[in-house]
């Protein structure tokens, strides 16, 4: 997704699978309870189940609304000037002859050992792409959430203790520029200035080829990669091209989680406990930080994960301006190909993201609020 | 609420300036200078549609043009004259009295990079391998008789450097040179490598999906899908090394991002250039734009099994509608030429510039034909396109002209996968889309665009694109035969520029603009070379 969406409330549950203290709390004393089963147990197999069947219900979707898209991956295969017998041979070899439950079938039983068949775009194993391109995005994206949650964070928190100031103003224009400044327009404006003009970072791509044919991959995290073999010159390389798209991107993070962080702040900072802390004498900065901002950090919490977790899907034009050779890119492809083996693995890859993304959030949960524990 | 002092922001923004500019500085420390290695050619290009490096499979142009640098073909296109034939894997030929056998002498010597010895054992089985696959490269050698059946007798090593070719009918002996010895199909693979490497019947081509292994100056040795790719020099090649000794794709498909680039000089080459940027390069000192004709066609073709375009009248009434000067001085500015005729300028036979594009912008004529075929309320009809960028402003352009004479054309824009499947399968009523020959000659689409051997449902011929209109006209068909054989090059030239015409009036579809191989080209490259049938790697240098 290019844009994250200002729609989606904080206490929204992911990936189908419940995450709030009050289901924890009730699956204690059902039948877990009764069995005597414990309750973390009973908890653990209930989300686990959950899991299982949110990630099956999306791969069955996601496969039989391919089959049903006016897409023909034998010409996304052979080309468009082939016989009728070769366009049958490479149809049956598809194995797209067969009637539609036996081939979900046979993909799901290709699922169960990790193997996502051919992408027919690619001609290689589709799990063997996604390894190859999934990293790409990921640097990006964690990239991308630092900046946007580091300066985000503190420009809402700033913003609500300084409402109606010209700081609240700056943050909420930045916001309004995150949020509907297309990033393909930005992205091409940014390369023109700080590339093309002022020569201040590496361009499009991910590292210059001058250090292409040095690079030892390892985890296909580049900065990690360069900084593990000690090629520090390189390091830098690959820091001026990721610094501009991850920008891009963390400005769209920072406006949505400035703005939630703000709106969560001011509710907060219209509570009693601050005025009595005030009151008491404790300074502004200590009772926002320390007192106020605990009381948010379960719903900021929320929203960063949301921010990351849309990133982690892949920005289609931020990585086509910049020639990024990531996930979204690779999706948006095969679905126009008409290449379902990469479409339904890479769809059960963003499910998969969700369901972890909202497991670590329910771990951190625990971390940050004693309520929930 | 207390209120912010302006010093107070000024203390609390300090460490974010701060922050800020430490970043700047590291990343300005980051930029590299702006240079290409020497010895090393570096092209930005949308290499999407690469899903294959098998010659008997791979259909597209991305492809072909890496297929041509690594693996040599028994013959190859002279680089300043596409019609003319040089040697290639085979440095001499002899033709039968009666036209109907070549005799290829082959290079001795030669090793495959796996090290295996090139013989011409391996130029046959390549070439058999093409038919037995039957994918889209089978049919450069069914169309002139070879089958699953005869391909072993017809095609056959008698010794380790000579090939006998024999043909069922005597063709123009230079229609096969370019057809088939020039053609990809005839590219020299390794059979000894490749058959340790065949899955379940398959010669191979799970193998050869992302590697190459053949004869030929480079070698693949890596591709990132949709990432980059890189061509090696091979050190063993029988002919002269490469001044580039690798060649390095960057996959970029955004045309401003590789303009970008190439200004910077972080890469050589620009594939994929807009028709803003062609034009704001056109005056620049560091880059050249280079442009060459390809043998691509642009047309919008008309489904006969729609009785509103069954009328020949309504056909040539749509010819009127489009407006070739205005478009070709806007949209296909740099991108492409006005043509009507099938065969594209630069081929054996094609009529010239003028003679092939009799068409202007004519609403009154194209009334007056409508109201010929009994039209004069005109109709709603319906245009599909795909995604090449100029569809949608041509077909927007011909849709405001339709409406002028009456005639509502709906727009219909989607996937090129969707698009092709829509007109393969005849579901459509028009569509605007490209189909591109192998072959520079009259021939090439008259046997596809003209040609069509049976038009019933039934025989599923959709290769043909005269089939995928429903178009079938017997004296046509034998028109085509007829030139096809004719062994007086003159009068083959006659034939042609006679069918042209005709074909022009009545054919199945509109053709509007034969398109360019365009590329901005760093001055620092040298002796860039290409015609509309190959790009040749091995010229260039810096």
């Amino acid at each position: 997704m290019e844009r994250i969406s200002h729609l989606l409330h904080p206490s929204v549950e992911i990936g189908g699978v419940m995450t709030d203290s009050s289901a924890r709390s009730t699956s204690a004393s059902r039948p877990g309870a009764v069995l005597a089963v414990p309750g973390w147990a009973w908890s653990s197999v209930k989300a686990i189940l959950s899991t299982v069947i949110t990630l099956f219900g999306l791969v069955a979707l996601t496969f039989f609304i391919g089959r049903l898209l006016p897409l023909d991956p034998v010409v996304a295969v052979l080309g468009d000037n082939i016989s009728q017998a070769a366009y049958d041979a490479m149809y049956r070899q598809l194995g797209l002859d067969q009637p539609l439950l036996i081939q979900f079938l046979d993909y799901l039983r290709g699922v169960l050992v990790l193997d996502f068949g051919t992408a027919l775009t690619t001609g290689r194993p589709v799990i063997d792409d996604i390894t190859r391109v999934f990293p790409a995005t990921l640097e990006l994206a964690t990239v991308a959430i630092i900046i946007g949650t580091g300066l985000g964070i503190p420009a809402g928190v700033f913003s609500a203790m300084y409402r109606g100031s010209w700081i609240d103003h700056i943050v909420r224009v930045v916001g309004l520029v995150g949020y509907s400044a297309p990033n393909f327009w930005l992205g091409l404006m940014g390369l023109v200035l700080f590339y093309a003009t002022l020569g201040w970072i590496g361009g499009p791509g991910r590292i210059n080829m001058i250090h292409e044919f040095d690079l030892i991959r390892v985890t296909g995290f580049y900065l990690v990669d360069t900084a593990l073999a000690g090629q520090w010159v390189a390091f830098r390389n690959v820091f001026g091209h990721i610094i501009l798209p991850a920008s891009i991107l963390g400005l769209g993070a920072l406006a949505f989680i400035s703005r939630m962080t703000r709106s969560f702040m001011i509710e907060q900072l219209s509570q009693e406990y601050v005025i009595t802390a005030r009151v008491k004498g404790l300074s502004w900065a200590r009772t926002v930080w320390i007192h106020a901002f605990r009381n948010i950090a379960v719903q900021v919490l929320t929203v960063v994960v949301l921010s990351y977790a849309f990133l982690l899907e892949g920005a289609v034009l931020t990585e086509t301006v910049f020639a990024w050779p990531g996930f979204g890119r690779y999706l948006t492809n095969a679905l126009l190909a008409g290449d379902m083996n990469a479409v339904v693995g890479c769809t059960l890859l963003i499910g998969i993201i969700f369901v972890v993304l909202n497991l670590l959030c329910d771990l951190l949960y625990r971390i940050v609020d004693p309520r929930t524990r | 609420m207390p209120t912010m002092t302006l010093k107070a922001s000024l203390r609390n923004a300090r460490g974010l300036r701060r922050g800020a500019t430490a970043i700047a500085l590291f990343a300005a420390a980051s930029a590299a200078s702006a240079a290409t290695p020497p010895n090393t050619l570096v092209m930005a290009w949308n290499i999407d549609a690469i899903s294959t490096f098998d010659p008997a499979q791979s259909g597209e142009v991305v492809t072909n043009e890496l297929i041509q640098n690594t693996c040599d073909a028994l013959v190859n296109f002279a680089p300043e004259d596409e019609r003319k034939i040089q040697p290639g894997f085979a440095h001499d030929w002899d033709v039968s009295e009666d036209g109907r056998e070549i005799t290829f002498h082959l290079r001795t010597g030669a090793t495959f990079p796996s090290g295996n010895p090139v013989m011409a054992h391996d130029v046959a089985w390549s070439l058999q391998r093409v038919v037995h696959l039957g994918f889209g490269a089978a049919a450069t050698l069914t169309e002139y008789g070879f089958t699953s059946d005869n391909v072993e007798e017809m095609i056959e090593a008698v010794d380790d450097e000579t090939l006998v070719m024999r043909l069922d009918k005597p063709y123009p002996v230079n229609l096969i040179m370019h057809a088939i010895a020039a053609n990809q199909a005839s590219s020299v693979l390794d059979s000894q490598l490749i058959m340790e490497h065949e899955e379940d019947g398959d010669y191979g081509n799970r193998y050869l999906t992302t590697r190459t292994a053949c004869v030929g100056p480079y070698r693949l040795s890596r591709w990132d899908a949709g990432e980059a790719l890189i061509l090696e020099a091979n050190d063993e090649y029988w002919g002269d090394r490469p001044t580039l000794s690798r060649i390095f794709v960057r996959h970029v498909s955004e045309p401003g991002t590789q303009r970008l680039l190439l200004e910077q000089g972080d890469v050589d080459v620009a594939r994929d250039l807009g028709p803003d940027d062609l034009a704001d390069l056109s005056g620049s000192s560091t880059v050249t734009i280079e442009q060459t004709l390809r043998p691509q066609l642009f047309f919008w073709i008309f489904n006969l099994e729609d009785e509103r375009f069954a009328h020949p009248e309504v056909r040539l009434a749509m010819r009127y509608l489009i407006d070739y000067e205005g478009l070709g001085d806007s949209v296909m500015n740099a991108l492409g030429v006005p043509r009507a005729s099938f065969v594209q300028l630069g081929a054996i036979g094609a009529l010239d510039e003028d003679e092939g594009q009799p068409f202007s912008l004519d609403l009154e004529r194209a009334r007056e034909l409508l109201a010929e075929a009994g039209f004069t309320e005109g109709f709603q009809a319906n245009v599909i396109y795909g995604t090449l960028p100029h569809s949608a402003p041509i077909a927007q352009s011909v849709q405001q002209n339709a409406s002028q004479v009456g005639i509502r054309l709906d727009l219909e824009r989607m996937a090129n996968a969707q698009l092709f499947a829509r007109v393969r399968g005849r579901e459509y009523q028009s569509a605007m889309l490209a189909w591109q020959t192998s072959v520079p000659d009259a021939h090439g689409n008259a046997s596809r665009l003209v040609y069509n051997p049976d038009n019933s449902a039934e025989a599923q011929l959709t290769q043909y694109p005269a089939w995928r209109a429903a178009f079938y006209d017997e004296e046509l068909n034998a028109r085509v035969e007829e030139a096809l054989l004719e062994a007086d090059p003159d009068h083959r030239d006659q034939l042609y520029a006679e069918l042209q015409r005709d074909v022009m009036e009545t054919g199945p579809m509109a053709i509007m603009f034969q398109m360019y191989n365009v590329a901005g080209v760093r001055n620092e490259i040298q002796d860039w070379s290409w015609n509309g049938f190959r790009t040749y790697y091995t010229l260039a240098s810096k």
